[in-house]
């Protein structure tokens, strides 16, 4: 096991009283508690601990927190995940990481052999190759070498959770501005919420030695942080980054370690009152040649390293920075015994305040690094005068680089909020809230800690008082933090294919400048051709960077460029932690019928049949295939009797003065006119003319009705019904129930049907005059209050009875012995199915595809010509005005009466390879004809009935027969019985 | 460390789904009903029966099923004045106790509905989603209880076990 060599003796947040072993790239390694995986890999020595996106250039870590652009590794074991920036991942014993983009290891990669051929692959080349000579024959390799962490292989043995969080203000972040903040807020007794992506609080305070009101800044964290903790009017989390801004002030919120062991990791749900954007800012690159060495590191994490977590990052060091905070960096940094070799600084002049802080360093200003020099690791720099000069090489093994701070404006610009250039910190700030949303700190361009403070504090009561809550901004304490000025350095000179604007994504200065030359000037296509800014990093440290280099190659400023738009998340999330506890048995909603034991105890196969129920799709006898079975059932009901569940059925009871003229208008034909225990077929249509539903309208009193929709669209229509009222006819007196699950029916049908419900027991005068087709009665049925449908989906004899679903299942034993001398047998909706198709009643989702009318399933009958008005006939009208051809409804029967025919299969004209004339909706074996037979819906079909069509497979043509889509009893007689 | 939390599927009770304004239903229904409540999302209770605001002119009454036929004879639902309506529904909802310690967690991760006594006092009562589904939640002593549709019953309880665990 290796020592820690870069380890510093003293200071840092780390336990070493607490050892922890780790493993990276099978090397295993020891650290600290307190470590995070960067800092213990530091602390050992490693500095190629990954390996770069596309050209699998040796990287090191150059970030401290969530803007770490190159180390990303794949978490390994119980903690298993993908794409976690080394700098996030809290160190704890036994872990084990690997780098996502390098095989075998960082150290060792195969896939570097992609710089040999890095000048091939230039921005946009993905682009290119859709266009010659074929994208297949570049995807299999551009997929396997390209590419972050692989999901993981076995689901956690820990669970993710997600859940549902209320606010009355969020603050995302808990350094001093979202510290104070909070403080304000919860003082004030408002429901805060507060999170922050850091394992302490504190944010940038923890990686510097500042004083708040005399002491240090950390021992003021740490009082705001109990003060908090003794409010039960405040959540604080820590480790939870606030990932995303949805609307209505609706944010995202990943919690790693939540305390429930149990837990893997929790995602919360956040409905806020008001926001508030306290996420500090994050320092960018510097752009040279070789910028992305092993070696070069952001200044403010190199000082994290030394304070923090005590770590030397190396021995000598050289600062670049166009900015003062690099200075406070550098000292400590001495500090910490890095040795300085030199501070450049791409200004002319050097402030005197930021000079005061590094007494004994020397500072070269108005001077740049313009190369790095060694190959595995930084060994050396050149700097040069600005203006041009002669270079000149300074041997080191540390490039701690500042290009000035970003307002980390993710958050701010997700909730659809707008940002503006600031010249005083070259950088884009918030500007004008889409959302109830404020921003404070760094994150709204406030840089000093005193500001900070003060910000938080003003947010806080600016966010109360919109709550209506009066509050004032407490005396502040006074804090030692120096001013921030910032003079905009974009690109070194001689910056060109080796100097990387986003590092993640491997997006060069070259890259920037062959898109403009492509024509790719507009920021927004200049991101998608180049990658720059996309992905996981969402440009942390480059998007900036990439907005400079165009304005500087365009001569134009940075705001005349524009920004992009952050999406989020703004770090990676586990899709576990996303779905929760939505996984394996429950990933989906099922339902059941209250028939569902009785299913599965006697042997139905059960299937899902819309709207998630879960019903018998054929119930199997032993020795039976498939095909047996479905014959068999769909004989019962032809030639005896069977019985179905038919629980699902959609039903919503009408009820009002306008319940007529309503049912008028949503349904094709007259409804209005049925009498009190009649009922009758009907089609809802969308407002585009179209099928929308089937259903069957029974008249239970003058202004009240029950009507039935298909399972699947059972809740559809319900919302359709209730919005046609609400929006169109806000004045109709009419009220809609749903009751589908008030009533379940057993539907007994088949020639025998009448004497099965005679058997049951009925008060009900069964006979054909008193009890025609189409009609409802009220009554008992097995001793069980009921109401009875003659309708009949089969085509047979039909009682739909409904009783309460607390009845169904005595209704169906009932009705199990009285029909079991009749030889009733329960029928699955594979037999439905055969018979429906036979009787060529419509199906929805078969026939009714979503782009038919009633008159191309040849039922022009059920289009009142009697109506002013109903939904969808002025579309209809207007459409078939066109004269152009329509797909109609046909039967067929393949030439080969035992050929069967794939439903969805195409139909071509003559079987050629050309567009499609129609479909085959549906091919069953018909025990009727006993062969294949089906329907489809071919252009001009009905024209062409007597005539035959072919259906196209990949293998074969199939030649139909074509019929009138009515195959069994087509004067109606059996079901009018 | 699972939520220290109790599931109990309860049995059916009386339901009946009432629409119409309130004073037309207090005078069509008499004593039958609680006083109606006073704002939305809340109900009242008078004996065992409860009466919920549950939309603009919506209400839900509730009752021991022992009470149901009872109940059916005093609201005369299939003579109610054509602008009112009195739907029997007792069997569309299953309703389920959540209790316990926990019942926080628990009920965080099952519905997006803010319960803190702020928005949700003691006497709430509201449609919501829990699990993405349609849902009515209810404040009880010990916890909350929530309905869903029947057929969805067995799905809840299973997702509910599982956001205990």
């Amino acid at each position: 096991m290796a020592a820690d060599p870069h380890r510093l003796a003293d200071g840092g947040r780390i336990d070493r009283s607490r050892p922890l072993r780790f493993r990276f790239d099978g090397r295993d390694y020891q650290g600290f508690a307190g470590d995070t995986l960067a800092s213990a890999l530091l602390a050992n020595g490693v500095r190629i601990a990954a390996r770069s996106f596309k050209y699998h250039r040796p990287r090191g870590i150059m970030g401290a927190g969530v803007e770490e652009p190159a180390v990303l590794v794949e978490l390994e074991g119980d903690v298993a995940s993908g794409n976690r920036p080394a700098t996030t991942v809290p160190l704890i014993e036994g872990l084990a990481a690997r780098s996502v983009n390098a095989w075998p290891s960082a150290r060792l990669d195969l896939g570097a052999v992609n710089q040999l051929f890095a000048r091939l692959i230039p921005a946009g080349f993905y682009y290119k190759t859709f266009k010659w000579p074929d994208w297949h024959l570049y995807e299999p390799s551009i997929r396997r070498l390209a590419g972050l962490a692989g999901a993981p292989k076995e689901p956690p043995e820990r669970a993710y959770e997600s859940r549902h969080a209320h606010a009355d203000i969020l603050i995302a972040g808990a350094g001093p501005a979202g510290l104070m903040a909070a403080l304000v807020a919860g003082r004030a007794g408002a429901r805060v919420f507060i999170a922050d992506e850091g394992t302490e609080a504190g944010g940038a305070l923890l990686n510097r030695n500042l004083t708040i009101g005399g002491q240090p800044a950390k021992d003021w964290v740490a009082a705001a942080v109990a003060e908090l903790a003794g409010m039960e009017n405040v959540t604080h989390l820590q480790n939870a980054t606030v990932w995303a801004y949805r609307e209505h002030n609706l944010l995202m919120v990943q919690e790693r370690a939540p305390g429930n062991p149990s837990l893997l990791g929790r995602n919360w749900r956040v409905r806020a009152g008001q926001a508030i954007t306290a996420t500090g800012a994050i320092e960018r690159m510097m752009v040279f040649q070789g910028n992305d060495r092993p070696g070069v590191m952001l200044a403010s994490a190199a000082q994290a390293y030394v304070n923090r977590w005590a770590v030397r990052p190396g021995s000598r060091a050289v600062i670049f920075t166009n900015n003062d905070s690099a200075y406070a960096a550098a000292a400590d940094l001495a500090q910490g015994g890095v040795g300085i070799a030199a501070i450049v600084d791409s200004r002319a002049a050097v402030p005197d305040h930021a000079m005061a802080l590094v007494p004994d360093i020397a500072v070269h200003a108005g001077q740049a690094v313009t190369s790095v020099h060694g190959r595995g690791r930084v060994r050396g720099v050149s700097i040069a005068p600005c203006i041009g000069g002669t270079a000149r090489r300074m041997p080191c093994d540390l490039l701690a680089v500042s290009g000035g701070w970003n307002p980390a404006v993710h958050l701010y610009s997700q909730s659809r909020s707008k940002i503006v250039w600031d010249k005083r910190i070259a950088s884009f700030v918030p500007a004008e809230p889409a959302q109830a949303v404020l921003a404070a700190g760094a994150a709204n361009g406030a840089m000093g800690l005193g500001d900070a403070l003060a910000e938080g504090a003003a947010r806080a009561v600016a966010a109360l008082a919109a709550l209506g809550q009066r509050s004032d901004v407490p005396a502040l304490p006074e804090t030692d933090d120096t001013p921030y000025t910032v003079t905009p350095f974009w690109t070194a000179s001689g910056a060109g294919a080796k100097a990387f604007l986003d590092i993640q994504n491997d997006v060069t200065v070259a890259d920037i400048e062959l898109a403009l030359r492509e024509g790719y000037s507009n920021i927004e296509h200049l991101k998608r051709y180049t990658t720059g800014g996309m992905g996981i990093d969402q440009g942390k440290t480059g998007n900036v960077n990439i907005i400079g280099a165009v304005a500087e190659r365009q001569g134009i400023t940075p705001d005349q460029v524009g920004v992009t738009t952050f999406r989020p998340p703004y770090t990676p999330v586990e899709f576990g932690a996303i779905a929760g506890r939505r996984a394996g048995p429950v990933v989906l909603p099922y339902r059941h019928t209250p028939l569902t034991r009785w299913h599965k105890d006697n042997g139905a196969v059960m299937y899902e049949a819309g709207a998630r129920w879960r019903r018998p799709g054929y119930y199997p006898r032993a020795g039976e295939s498939f095909q047996d079975t479905v014959n068999r059932e769909a004989r019962c009901v032809r030639e005896g009797v069977g019985i179905y569940d038919g629980a699902p059925l959609g039903k919503y009871e009408i009820k009002g003065p306008d319940a007529g003229a309503f049912l008028d208008w949503i349904y094709t034909n007259v409804m209005s006119s049925l009498t009190v225990g009649n009922g009758r077929y009907g089609l809802m249509l969308t407002d585009d003319g179209l099928i929308l539903d089937d259903g069957v309208a029974v008249c239970l009193a003058p202004d009240r009705f029950l009507i039935s929709t298909s399972t699947g669209n059972a809740d559809p229509v319900g919302q359709y019904m209730e919005k046609l009222l609400q929006i169109e006819r806000p004045d109709w007196r009419v009220k809609i129930t749903n009751v589908t699950s008030q009533w379940a029916n057993a539907t007994i049908c088949g020639p025998k049907a009448r004497e099965v419900m005679a058997a049951m027991g009925s008060d009900i005068d069964l006979s054909p005059d008193a009890f025609p087709f189409m009609a409802f009665r009220d009554g008992q049925v097995a001793d069980l209050p009921a109401r009875v449908v003659r309708v009949s989906f089969t085509g047979e004899l039909s009682f739909e009875v409904n009783v309460r679903p607390r009845d169904l299942p005595a209704l169906w034993e009932a009705a199990m012995v009285a029909g079991a001398p009749f030889d009733i047998a329960p029928i699955g909706s594979e037999a439905n199915h055969v018979l429906r198709v036979e009787k060529g009643f419509l199906s929805l989702g078969h026939e009714v595809d979503g782009t038919v009318d009633p008159h191309d399933l040849g039922m022009s009958w059920v289009m009142s010509r009697k109506k002013d008005d109903f939904v969808g006939k002025r579309s209809v009208e207007l459409r078939r005005a066109s004269g152009r051809s329509r797909r109609e409804l046909v039967g067929i029967r393949p030439l080969d009466p035992n050929r069967q025919v794939p439903e969805g299969a195409p139909l071509t004209p003559g079987g050629r390879k050309e567009a499609t004339e129609g479909f085959v909706t549906a091919c069953v074996w018909s025990v009727v004809e006993n062969r294949w037979l089906g329907l489809a819906l071919l252009t001009d079909g009905r024209a062409r009935i007597g005539g035959r069509a072919h259906v196209r497979l990949p293998d074969e043509v199939i030649e139909v027969e074509l019929s009138d889509p009515v195959f069994h009893d087509p004067k109606g007689e059996r079901l009018r019985s | 460390m699972p939520y220290d939390v109790t599931i109990t599927r309860l049995p059916l009770r009386a339901l009946f789904d009432l629409k119409g304004r309130a004073a037309a239903l207090e005078k069509w229904c008499g004593t039958a009903l609680p006083p109606f409540p006073g704002r939305p999302n809340s109900r009242t209770e008078a004996a065992d029966r409860g009466l919920h605001w549950t939309g603009p002119d919506r209400w839900l009454l509730m009752a021991p099923l022992a009470e149901e036929a009872a109940l059916a004879t005093a609201l005369r639902a299939d003579k109610v004045p054509v602008d009112l309506s009195i739907t029997p529904v007792s069997d569309t909802l299953t309703f389920f106790a959540v209790t316990g310690p926990d019942v926080a967690e628990v009920m965080a991760v099952a519905t997006p509905l803010d319960l803190h006594p702020d928005s949700f006092p003691p006497d709430g009562a509201s449609w919501t989603e829990a699990f993405g589904i349609r849902s009515a939640i209810r404040t009880i002593a010990a916890g909350y209880e929530i309905a869903v549709d029947r057929s969805y019953a067995d799905w809840f309880e299973e997702s509910l076990r599982l956001a205990c665990t």
